[in-house]
């Protein structure tokens, strides 16, 4: 398993071959996007078993629930990364994980949340220090929180203990911050 | 141009993106992306680039965790597809009782043709049998009706000599040397016919060497009309060599086949118109 090539769609050939519910394109939504919506998930979910277990979930949602999809209403990555995000909420705020004591509590997030930015980035990812350094840290904050954590801008603000309007413009202004990085 | 300017600036599209809005406002996004490229072109770019990130934030999922994600989503395609082949296959099992009855069948039907051969075999051996017997009952009937057609016409030939009226009849009287002896002759002038009655010849038996000679004798010539034998069974009339005239019949004992000319002194009947 370890040596097969992974396989790699344009976005516009797997939408069409997700459509027509063919085999190939679940595996090569698997190959391509598992990483990154893994990446979200594990973070907001650290216990791996239930980490993996909701993965899962999110790719037979998103196998089953396809047809909702548009590509006028936005990207398939965006799409799907809202999916992941909602299931690992729902799983951590579910009764069930919460008696399992395994997930943080929110209070301990922030600081839990610069270790982690800090210790867990792979380093075969090139430009990621440079990203970490472009970002300020009240707009990484924000980021992680929103992006990674689930957190409602609400509930960011809440947290930290900011106005809205100015979690609103902390996050638009790293979201700037990272296009232009990109670019 | 300055109202769209502040709606990106509000924030509010990096929140749709972000999955962090109300029904409401996500529904004036998507119209207002819609309407307005700039707007659409905008959340395109915050799109990209939150995906790059997240790309950059990747974490590979453990390897084994592949095949169990796809199978799971792939045994229930699996179970789709081949839905309509499962109900077809109890078809399939009706078939296998035939050969066992086929079998028997072949069985019981060489039985049959035996005994049916058999009993052919002996019902022509039968009827072969009653067949030889029938032919030759046949055989026999047909010796006895030739006999009796034989008999009726020498009788009807005997009958019409009888009613002929242009037969006459000559009673032959016993000479010196068998005075005892007599025969009565038919003849018939018209037709050239000679017949003699066996029942009233009253000669002796003659042996083997030996038959009786009738002759005729025309212009004082003897002729030859044919042998006979004296048997104690002769009861027929019995017709003779045909002549047209004669004066008067004799019969002589002569070797058996009969003589040339007659031995007068072995004469034993005559008899003269």
């Amino acid at each position: 398993m370890s040596k097969k090539r992974k396989i790699s769609l344009s976005e516009e050939e797997l939408v069409a071959a997700l459509r027509n519910r063919e085999k190939i394109a679940i595996e090569a939504l698997y190959d391509m996007y598992s990483a990154s919506l893994y990446g979200v998930i594990s973070r907001i979910i650290i216990d791996t078993p239930t980490a993996e277990d909701v993965l899962q979930e999110t790719f037979v949602k998103i196998w089953h629930s396809f047809s909702s999809y548009s590509t006028e209403k936005g990207r398939l990555f965006t799409w799907m990364v809202n999916i992941a995000r909602n299931l690992a909420i729902d799983k951590l705020r579910s009764k069930d994980f919460k008696n399992q004591n395994k997930n943080q509590e929110l209070e301990n997030n922030v600081t839990f949340i610069d270790e982690q930015i800090n210790t867990v980035y792979k380093p075969e990812l090139l430009g990621v220090k440079d990203l970490v350094e472009t970002l300020k840290p009240d707009q990484k904050v924000i980021i992680e929180l929103v992006y990674f954590k689930g957190f409602t801008h609400v509930e960011a603000a809440d947290e930290l203990g900011i106005p809205l309007g100015t979690i609103k413009t902390r996050l638009r202004m790293a979201i700037q911050q990272l296009r232009k990085h990109f670019n | 141009m300055e109202d769209i300017k502040a709606y990106i600036e509000s924030g509010i599209l990096e929140l749709y993106v972000l999955g962090d809005v109300s029904p409401e406002e996500k529904l004036q996004v998507e119209a207002m992306a819609l309407n307005h490229p700039v707007i659409k072109a905008e959340l395109d770019e915050i799109e990209r680039s939150m995906e790059q990130y997240a790309g950059l934030n990747a974490v590979e999922p453990a390897e084994q965790l592949r095949s169990r994600v796809l199978g799971s989503i792939l045994t229930n395609l699996a179970d789709d597809r081949t839905f309509d082949e499962v109900i077809d296959k109890p078809k399939d099992n009706v078939v296998a009782f035939a050969s066992p009855k086929t079998n028997n069948f072949y069985k019981y039907a060489f039985a049959a043709c035996l005994a049916l051969l058999l009993a052919s075999v002996v019902g022509l051996v039968s009827m072969y049998n009653k067949l030889q017997d029938s032919n030759n009952t046949i055989a026999a009937l047909q010796t006895d009706k030739q006999h009796f057609a034989n008999t009726v016409s020498f009788k009807e030939g005997e009958l019409e000599v009888l009613r002929d009226a242009s037969f006459k009849f000559l009673k032959l009287q016993g000479t010196a040397k068998s005075p005892q002896s007599n025969l009565t002759v038919a003849w018939s002038p018209v037709k050239k016919k000679v017949w003699i009655d066996l029942k009233s010849l009253q000669v002796p038996d003659n042996d083997k060497e030996h038959q009786y000679q009738l002759w005729a004798l025309v212009a004082g010539k003897p002729v030859d009309l044919g042998v006979f034998d004296k048997t104690s069974d002769t009861t027929d009339m019995k017709e003779m060599k045909s002549i047209a005239s004669a004066d008067a019949f004799a019969v002589t004992l002569e070797p058996r086949g009969g003589s040339a000319s007659p031995t007068m002194d072995q004469m034993v009947v005559i008899g003269k118109f």
